[in-house]
């Protein structure tokens, strides 16, 4: 059944389409490796290993990750297991996605749609889930907000300024409607976060029941968030697909099978997804340090360096793509990762606090909130006409400048608790 | 743009029976900028502001006198850059125009700043965004509706969308500013921080507004040039300017140099104004002393609506209050910051609030490239609320010299 629905699209890309396709874009060639060695395990097993490991010119940036190892048993130093770390994370990102989209060629669009969805952001989400372990329930909010802002200003600001500076003499035109409806669950987002602030303003007297009151209402938000996101996949695979099938037919890379076989490709990613938990941990015990070490606060390394970490993969892919002025996939890939961690990566982490016993609310505190909602009205007025030019990108950027420059110059000691 | 409908055709017959050349081109000269307006009514308040000054005819009477001398002022400035624009080709004149257009607010900020008096600079700035968004916007959209019952009216909404676009971008800066001395910090850190994030985003503000202008006069020109074909006409029967390049220059300076006097009555006599008027002074910044600055840019933009000519309407507001917000307060918190003084972004809460349901509301409004007076209408009537607001809020004026 899968190989029937294989042989029939030109181009088997699962949605969100523009995420499978952002690894393609970062992956060479290195055929060196396999001529030599004799016995046919062998040669797999290497034609294996090229692929996987070597197959992306971020692979220089590999010996990160045993650095960070040695850095931890050693005790070199919090900082710098802290750096390494993060250095590390940005291959294995990217390697991930490639892996998804490997699976993806078997399971069908379908299923691997689901699998792209949740393993798009797994960064994002080991992060959350050890740090609501080690009770910084702080880090998993401004971590995942920054996440949020990354993806709409950072990312979608620099495809758009690129792309409009490489199209200058051309019109840019992208279709409306997917980026309406991930405005649309974005705004719901943002209502599910604001309640919860203007809760404390607006209970000020009965200080006691107030917590009790945000927190019975972030957990039951968070119930309704995932099921919108449930129905919004329901939504882009099944029942409207059309809207998101914009430009794939000119997307298929090396042909539409995969490079690596199923199992082969489900270890590598069981594999990669421990490694990439074993740095998290790092990250999340060595982040305090960091910050004192460096005079930067934890706010700014939650909100701003986290995420650019995280979505460095996908942040190139959407530049490539603005080039070439195909502007629906840079959408998808920013807006629908950010659609993917407002609806459904912070609401798991509330509902996993939830079974942990941790108290983790949607109240995101006054600046970061402010933040978040200008952020989504201008990208939401942006989006809304189909066109596009390179100003829109650089007001973009610019508005991402200026919440990092607030965040940076913020001096308010966070407090870790929930 | 705006001026030429203000502007009357000069007779030359009277100048003509005068015997000397010389002095029949100064006499020509001077009824073309003196007289070649139909404000020119307002322009005796200009001596009457200097006297009242010398004389101490009581300091209420100085403030309203320089603010009437002001009007009639600001629209001379608008026609002289338009006229230097002749010579100096499209691209140049459109910087010069985008810095001398909202010259009047420039220099009352200055010389506030100078004064030390940063509250005023903050109202004043701020009353000119929301009265070019909602005042000069909706009279516009409004006459022009009423003017134009049976016609379509419509915009490229592309243009409009930029300006907003710029308008959001300062709305999130001033926002971001506000926020810090909300979000839990001591007083004095949440200040430091503050101001050290006003400085940065200004920096980026002007940034982005230079990037604007390269937008708008090199790369994508085609935006903005939609009906600049029947632009010329009005008074204008030629492309030509009607008074040299350096004899528009000298008057430009004269008049700038007025401007500045005017202006310097008017920041030192408000508070004895608002006393004695029993307003606040929030209301005379935030509402009066706008209305004022933009009066010659108002009634240019209704003149354009009435005419269905829309988008020249929407460039002249839109136009100005991203001028505003995007280059002259960020100019004012560098030039503050060069004099040492604390100025920064945080425009309070109540003022913020209706700035962003301004901006919101506008872009709301031009989002689709229609327009019928009920869109004027709403608009002018939130400004009327906007006014009400400030009119009735009492905050005493002793507190604000030094906020």
């Amino acid at each position: 059944m899968a190989h029937h629905t294989m042989e029939e699209d030109l181009n088997i890309a699962p949605p969100p389409q523009a995420q499978n396709l952002t690894s393609s874009m970062v992956t060479k060639k290195w055929p060196f490796l396999v001529t030599k060695g004799r016995f046919q395990l062998l040669r797999n097993f290497r034609a294996n290993l090229q692929k996987v490991i070597f197959g992306t010119k971020l692979a220089v940036l590999f010996p990160a990750v045993p650095l960070a190892v040695v850095a931890d048993f050693y005790s070199l130093g919090r900082p710098w297991i802290f750096a390494l770390s993060l250095l590390g994370l940005t291959p294995l990102a990217e390697r991930v996605s490639f892996l998804t989209e490997q699976i993806a060629y078997y399971t069908g669009p379908t299923v691997g749609g689901l699998l792209n969805a949740t393993c798009g952001n797994a960064t994002e989400m080991i992060i959350s889930l050890l740090a609501l372990y080690q009770n910084k329930v702080n880090v998993v909010k401004f971590s995942l907000l920054g996440s949020i802002l990354s993806n709409l200003l950072l990312v979608l600001g620099s495809s758009l300024l690129c792309g409009g500076l490489a199209n200058l003499r051309k019109e840019q035109l992208y279709d409306r409607k997917q980026a309406d409806v991930n405005s649309l669950l974005l705004l719901l987002g943002l209502l599910c976060h604001l309640l919860p602030l203007m809760f404390r303003y607006a209970l000020a007297g009965e200080y006691a029941s107030i917590a009790t009151s945000t927190l019975q209402l972030s957990r039951a938000s968070s119930i309704v968030m995932l099921i919108a996101y449930a129905a919004y996949i329901f939504f882009q695979l099944k029942t409207h697909r059309q809207i998101f099938d914009a430009q794939e037919e000119d997307e298929s890379e090396d042909g539409e099978k995969a490079v690596i076989g199923f199992w082969s490709a489900f270890t590598w990613l069981v594999g990669m997804t421990l490694i990439i938990s074993l740095l998290s941990e790092y990250i999340v015990a060595t982040i305090e340090a960091a910050s004192d070490s460096w005079g930067i606060s934890i706010s700014f390394i939650s909100i701003i360096l986290l995420p650019i970490v995280g979505n460095a993969a996908e942040h190139a892919g959407s530049i490539i793509f603005a080039f070439k002025n195909k502007l629906d996939i840079s959408l998808g890939v920013a807006m629908g990762s950010a659609t993917q961690i407002s609806m459904f990566v912070v609401p798991l982490s509330v509902v996993v606090a939830w079974t942990m016993g941790i108290e983790m609310d949607l109240d995101f505190k006054l600046l970061e909130t402010g933040c978040l909602a200008l952020t989504i009205i201008v990208t939401a007025f942006t989006l809304q006409d189909g066109t596009s030019h390179y100003m829109k990108g650089l007001v973009l950027f610019l508005c991402y400048i200026i919440i990092s420059a607030c965040f940076f110059v913020q001096k308010t000691p966070l407090i870790d608790d929930a | 743009m705006s001026s030429s409908s203000l502007r009357k055709k000069s007779d030359l017959t009277l100048v003509s029976k005068v015997r000397y050349d010389l002095l029949r081109n100064l006499l020509a000269n001077l009824q073309e900028v003196i007289l070649g307006t139909k404000l020119a009514i307002l322009f005796p308040a200009i001596p009457l502001a200097i006297v009242a000054q010398w004389f101490d005819f009581g300091r209420p009477w100085v403030f309203a006198f320089s603010l009437l001398g002001l009007t009639p002022l600001a629209e001379r400035v608008s026609f002289l850059t338009e006229q230097l624009t002749y010579y100096t080709g499209p691209t140049v004149g459109g910087i010069l125009n985008a810095t001398c257009g909202n010259v009047t607010e420039l220099i009352i900020a200055i010389f506030a700043l100078s004064n030390n008096k940063i509250v005023l600079v903050k109202y004043s700035l701020l009353g000119s965004i929301i009265s070019n968004l909602l005042l000069v916007l909706g009279t516009s959209l409004l006459c022009g509706g009423l003017a134009n019952l049976r016609q379509e009216q419509k915009y490229d909404r592309r243009q409009a969308d930029m300006n907003l676009l710029m308008l959001f971008l300062a709305l999130l800066c001033y926002l971001l500013t506000l926020l810090f001395h909300y979000s839990g910090a001591s007083a004095s850190d949440s200040t430091d921080s503050s101001l050290q994030l006003s400085r940065a985003a200004s920096i980026v503000m002007v940034i982005a507004y230079c990037a604007y202008l390269v937008f708008q006069l090199w790369t994508h020109r085609q935006l903005f040039e939609a009906e600049e074909e029947d632009d010329e006409e009005g008074g204008n029967d030629s492309e030509e300017a009607v008074i040299g390049f350096w004899s528009g220059f000298v008057w430009l300076a004269g008049m700038t140099v007025i401007i500045a006097v005017l202006s310097e009555y008017v920041v030192q006599t408000i508070e004895d104004a608002s006393d004695s008027w029993g307003l606040s002074v929030s209301f005379l910044s935030i509402i009066l002393l706008p209305i004022v600055g933009n009066a010659a840019e108002h009634a240019g933009a209704v003149i354009f609506a009435f005419k269905n000519k829309l988008d020249i309407s929407l460039g002249v507001s839109l136009g100005s209050s991203t001028q505003i917000s995007m280059f002259v307060v960020p100019l004012c918190v560098i030039v503050a910051w060069i004099m040492g003084i604390k100025m920064d972004l945080n425009f309070n809460l109540l003022e913020t609030g209706s700035l962003a349901l301004a901006i919101i509301t506008t872009a709301f409004t031009l989002q689709d490239g229609t327009s019928h007076y009920m869109k004027g209408l709403v608009l002018l009537l939130c400004y009327i609320i906007i006014g009400a607001c400030f009119f009735v809020q009492r905050t005493p004026s002793s507190k604000h010299n030094n906020m």
